[in-house]
């Protein structure tokens, strides 16, 4: 029997800011770990975890959308930037979706419970918390960022009970902390500190007695019950968890955040923490409620996030290239949970290597609220579950709840269906899907006399701090870039036609080498609609 | 002349006016003899046994003890009889005058003129989750806040306490600070230690030097550091917090017990061992209950002490424990000098501690909770929902007469609440909501009433007319909390009003009243329609339907009539009749006024006691509300009379087990 899951302590230090306490590292599993897919117990195998974190808002596909990728070959987005260190250990799902357009509510509910109707099913996190948390001292954790909408209750949740009934969520991550590493209950040394404090207030309240008026006396008795309750529950746990051996109290307890960054990243400390120590294997997080309003004030922003996130209604380069900001921060929050995940040594591995995380949003387009390319990414591998690594685009749109299915068998859950699907989505642990197959077109450029006409596929600049600036792929030579006023960037609708092939025309020169179209006059979508902004909509 | 119509709240005046142009008299009327075979022959057949409408089963009455326990009944039974609501006209057996008039006496010696008043029995109390916060916050000079930071316009509950503590039913006084009902759990006590443990936590970090720094005082030497004192400073924090966790002076065995522990101690021991005796106290039962240590219980009536008269004062008038200044006066033993009371009331009241007063007393006494459901929004509900409890605490904390909460013309709104009053929100400062912001939270703004004839006083308050949605509720509502009349529940099998046809021109009214024309529903629905039908004006949001610029809402209800179909006027079963609520404002102010200001009374005083009231406060109540009503008294003046009343200033103890009967 090999055991090399030592933890790094250096990480783990670093890990919770300020944290100066050594750890007596023990082999806490060793009693409970059990793998418990298929129902082998193979005390070597790590337990296998379940994460989520949602994405508030959509996301601005012209960013976000891989185009022309194929499974082993495919270049990511710019949104994708934060997180491409992990290239190996994602399974990015394209064409995820098949809605039109989308509330906020339906999209949010549909996240984990796979359909908005699915009224009367719990959503998928907590199905799978059934299967894999027995015996954890904390069945799920549902954590959010923002308050509560209580205008708008089905933005704000995305995990729900058996009886569809939302879960309550918790943001404060002193209270998360405490809950899973601080209650007087669940440390041996807090409850010895408890018993002592139980026996005190005892003798007080005998005191009290000996001069009490029968009323008086009525509340003595009921309090001394009290007392004596919690004096049993202690006992009975000092002998139920007798032989654990970890002392949660050398965990140093995070201060409050100064801003919303240090409140996420401290969560995701939390979450990994809990989920290395076992107390829970199931988590959801939300990064906001689905129309998120939080004010990112700490990335000089002043404006709400979902105002911002309607990027066409409300458009200004200020007001778009803020919104790239927003969503680039949610993406350094994915890159630091993985990063956490991956920086514990599990069995076998990391942490990360024995979890799927999900990522991912409710809606694609956040400002039309199409529910269509709806960004979902897998993360981990599941002890060898998921297939990692790739990119996978449905040749058709694919409901959310058929992924739900797939996540379920994956835990080892044996059901035929799941919400509106009966098939499972195909291909994740690497097994054969319908690959979406591109239109094959001829892509080139003509220039003369200052007039640039090419024909290619669209994209935006990688680089985000240009948000302003697009490129023109051409098969073999070198994209033409494109660099216009707001007037023929809002005429011609250059946002809509990202990531597919047009033909354009305009006003240009050379500079270096590179070929720079600064005035469109002419604008022509090879197998779509050319002017898409003429109709309502 | 119709006799003055009071209501059953003034039924002794009612009653003896009628007892003396009658001539009878009933003295010496007993329960068993006289008045049960009068109920038995015309009221059980539908108040007792199988059918009890009303709730009121007059079988369960078998002795004096039950007659006593029900002693509220009573006064509904002899205003029923008095104005012959009861029973039914179509009844066939119905009592005769004399008999009628019997039972009236009866009631009118029983529980009006023979009682005398006297003090509650002592109970020892429970701190409620909002005293408990606002206790451990002037305890240790900050609040325990939730350490997250999130959208302002979301909803959350900032402080640590609330949020764990679970929610406390309201007793049976109706206000939560009756907590003799609320029992104590295991769960609840395990998070009492938990705050307890936070809350020592913060105090001693550098965050919170100067709170500790407080808690140390004068002592030498003023240097220290909250993770190594001295054992001088050590023991100084712990006098002046046992001081303060006790509510009163500590005896020195008590002192020297809890000073033991730190002996030979030093560095973080000390300061452990400190910190764990702090603990005990704020998880001992002596803190989290109020009246445990109070002095002198002996077997009968007595004036309570000092320091529970100044714990009652201030969690009466700030849900919170007293501050030093009112110490100073508990120990001089004038607190209970009517100067000196009167000081103390008017410095409190001062006090940004009183809000308590708008916000608890006021929030539970007429339900305000419910404007939640009236609005979605989170900016629009709080801001509907401040607007009443800003108007309450300027009456409350501003010397405002009692009658004024009917008829003011102050009131408070923003940016979000503006629409309701078109012709005077000029008065505003101008909200300037700047581009990327949706919605946000912006405090209300006193205005003066010039134009706006619609407002003004609670009942036209906008969400107090959205949070009770129809005619029907908004009368329930008056009735019950503004003229505090007792009102059974609607029977369950009550059919639905009749929709409304497409092209039918039927008001809302003349459909339901098609629907009332039964005359079980009319015995309740006389007393609550006239109320209701009065706001028919004022449309589910609130609004005011005859204002020029008005506009109906988009989806309209059943009850929601067009502003040419409005009927407003009514008349109640007393005699009075108006046109529009103008003219009932009219009747409130006059013939009714006394009703309202007896229902204030009553309710201020089950605040104040945190209890129920018995039927021996009954001559507090008719002593304050006289005299409230003769000088134009204010909700100041309220408070000031139940702060120096007998049963706030007096209690009584029993050491006899309770017999249980």
């Amino acid at each position: 029997m090999t055991r090399n899951w030592k933890i790094n302590r250096r990480t783990f230090l670093r890990g919770l800011a300020g944290a100066v306490l050594p750890l007596p590292f023990l082999n806490l599993m060793e009693a409970k770990t059990s793998n418990i897919i298929g129902g082998t117990s193979d005390p070597d195998s790590a337990p296998l975890r379940f994460l989520t974190l949602f994405k508030p808002n959509g996301v601005h596909p012209p960013s976000w959308n891989i185009n022309g990728g194929k499974e082993f070959d495919f270049r990511m987005s710019p949104l994708m930037a934060p997180f491409s260190k992990h290239k190996d250990d994602l399974l990015i799902l394209d064409n995820m979706g098949d809605f039109g357009f989308s509330s906020h509510a339906n999209s949010t509910r549909r996240f984990l419970a796979g359909h908005h109707e699915n009224k009367d099913s719990a959503s998928v996190d907590q199905l799978i918390a059934d299967k894999i948390s027995k015996g954890t001292a904390h069945r799920s954790l549902e954590l959010t960022t923002e308050g509560l909408f209580t205008g708008q209750f089905g933005c704000s949740y995305i995990s729900y009970d058996k009886e569809g009934g939302a879960i309550p969520r918790e943001s404060d991550p002193q209270l998360i902390f405490d809950r899973l590493f601080r209650n007087p209950m669940s440390d041996p040394n807090q409850r010895a500190a408890m018993t002592s404090v139980l026996d005190r207030v005892n003798d007080d309240a005998k005191t009290l007695a000996r001069k009490a008026g029968r009323e008086d006396r009525q509340t003595l008795d009921e309090y001394l019950t009290v007392v004596r309750e919690t004096e049993r529950r202690i006992e009975n746990l000092d002998q139920a968890n007798g032989n654990s051996q970890l002392d949660f109290s050398n965990f140093q307890r995070p201060g409050p955040s100064s801003n919303l960054n240090e409140q996420v990243e401290t969560m995701i400390d939390i979450i990994a923490l809990a989920l290395w120590t076992d107390s829970t294997r199931c988590i959801t997080y939300m990064l906001g409620n689905s129309n998120s309003r939080i004010i990112f004030d700490f990335l000089g922003i002043k404006e709400q996030h979902h105002y911002l996130s309607h990027f066409f209604r409300n458009f200004s380069r200020t007001n778009l290239e803020s919104l790239l900001k927003i969503s680039l921060w949610h993406m350094e929050k994915f890159d630091y949970l993985l990063t956490k995940l991956k920086s514990y040594r599990d069995q076998n591995g990391s942490l990360l290597d024995n979890s799927i995380v999900l990522f991912g949003s409710g809606m694609g387009h956040s400002d039309n609220h199409t529910a269509q390319r709806i960004p979902i990414i897998l993360a981990g591998n599941g002890g060898g579950r998921i297939k990692t690594g790739r990119y996978i685009r449905y040749s058709k749109n694919q409901e959310l709840s058929s992924l739900h299915l797939s996540l379920l068998k994956t835990f080892g859950i044996e059901t035929d269906s799941y919400s509106a699907s009966s098939s499972a989505l195909p291909g994740l642990d690497g097994g054969h899907f319908n690959e979406h197959r591109e239109r094959p077109f001829n892509s080139w450029v003509k220039h003369q006399a200052g007039v640039i006409t090419a024909q290619g596929r669209l994209r935006m600049s990688d680089n985000l701090d240009e948000a302003r600036v697009f490129y023109l792929d051409i098969e073999g030579l070198q994209s033409v870039r494109i660099e216009i006023e707001f007037r023929d960037f809002h005429d011609f609708n250059l946002a809509y036609h990202v990531g597919t092939p047009i033909t354009l025309t305009g006003n240009g020169s050379t500079v270096g080498s590179q070929l720079l179209i600064a005035k469109i006059t002419d604008l022509k979508s090879l197998f779509g609609n050319s002017k898409p902004g003429s109709k309502n909509g | 002349m119709r006799i003055f119509p009071i209501r059953s709240k003034s039924s002794k005046l009612a009653a003896t006016v009628l007892a003396t142009a009658l001539g009878t008299n009933s003295y010496g009327a007993q329960f068993n003899t006289d008045i049960q075979p009068i109920l038995q022959n015309y009221c059980v057949n539908c108040h007792g046994g199988d059918k009890v409408k009303g709730e009121v089963d007059f079988t369960l009455i078998k002795n004096e003890a039950d007659v006593l326990s029900h002693f509220e009944l009573w006064e509904t039974v002899a205003d029923r009889l008095a104005f012959e609501e009861m029973p039914p006209e179509e009844e066939e057996q119905r009592p005769s005058v004399e008999e009628a008039q019997l039972i009236i006496n009866w009631y009118d010696d029983r529980f009006v003129k023979s009682v005398e008043a006297r003090p509650g029995e002592f109970r020892v109390r429970r701190l409620s989750a909002p005293e408990y916060r606002n206790t451990l916050r002037s305890l240790f000079g900050f609040d325990l806040e939730v350490a997250i930071i999130a959208a302002e316009q979301t909803k959350i509950e900032k402080s640590l306490v609330l949020k764990l503590l679970p929610t406390d039913p309201p007793g049976q006084s109706g206000f939560i600070n009756d907590t003799n009902a609320a029992r104590l759990s295991s769960n609840t006590w395990e998070q009492y230690a938990y705050i307890a443990d936070r809350a020592l936590d913060e105090l001693f970090s550098i965050k919170r030097l100067t709170q500790l720094e407080a808690l140390i005082g004068k002592e030498p030497p003023l240097d220290f550091s909250p993770t190594d004192l001295s054992q001088v400073q050590a023991k100084s924090i712990l006098r002046t917090f046992s001081t303060l966790a006790h509510r009163r002076p500590v005896p020195r065995k008590t002192t020297n017990k809890i000073l033991r522990a730190l002996k030979g101690l030093k560095g973080q021991d000390l300061v452990d061992a400190t910190k764990m005796e702090m603990k005990v106290l704020l998880v001992s039962p002596q803190f989290l209950y109020r009246g445990h240590l109070m002095d002198s219980k002996t077997d009968k009536q007595q004036s309570v002490d000092e320091y529970e008269l100044a714990e009652r004062l201030s969690y009466f008038l700030w849900e919170d424990m007293p501050d030093d200044e009112l110490y100073k006066v508990a120990r001089t033993g004038r607190l209970n000098y009517t100067d000196e009371m009167a000081t103390q009331v008017d410095r409190m009241l001062a006090s940004p501690k009183a809000r308590s007063l708008a916000e608890s007393f006021g929030g539970q006494w007429l339900g305000l909770a419910d404007i939640d459901q009236a609005a979605t929004d989170v900016t629009a509900r709080e801001a509907l929902r401040s607007q009443p409890v800003d108007f309450l605490n300027y009456l409350f904390t501003e010397n405002r007469p009692v009658i004024e909460l009917i008829d003011s013309d102050t009131a408070f709104t923003n940016y979000i609440t503006a629409s309701f009053y078109p012709k005077d929100r000029a008065q505003l400062t101008k909200y300037i909501k700047y581009s990327g912001i949706v919605r946000e939270l912006v405090p209300n703004q006193r205005i003066i009433l010039e134009h706006t004839e619609s407002r003004g006083g609670i009942l036209t308050i906008p969400g107090i007319l959205a949070m009770n949605r129809g005619p029907i509720l908004r009368g329930t509502w008056m009735l019950r909390r503004i003229m505090g009349e007792r009102l059974g529940e609607p029977p369950a099998d009550v059919p639905a009003i009749q929709a409304r046809m497409p092209d039918e021109a039927l008001s809302f009214r003349q459909r339901f009243e098609q629907h009332r024309s039964d005359s079980t529903c009319a015995r309740c629905h006389d007393r609550i329609d006239p109320f209701g039908f009065a706001m028919q004006a004022y449309d589910d949001s609130g609004a005011y339907k005859l204002d020029s610029n008005y506009k109906p809402p988009r989806r309209k209800l059943e009850h929601e009539d067009s502003p040419e179909l409005i009927d407003t006027s009514g008349r109640f079963p007393s005699g009075e009749s108006f046109k529009d609520f103008d003219d009932l404002k009219e009747i409130l102010l006059g013939p009714k006024r006394q009703d309202i200001i007896r229902n204030a009374v009553e309710q201020v005083m089950a605040y104040a006691l945190c209890r129920k009231l018995e039927e021996f406060d009954r001559p507090t109540i008719d002593a304050i509300t006289e005299k409230i009503d003769e000088s134009n008294g204010s909700w100041r003046d309220v408070f000031l009379e139940v702060a120096l009343s007998l049963p706030f200033q007096e209690t009584y103890f029993s050491q006899s087990p309770r017999n249980k009967s």
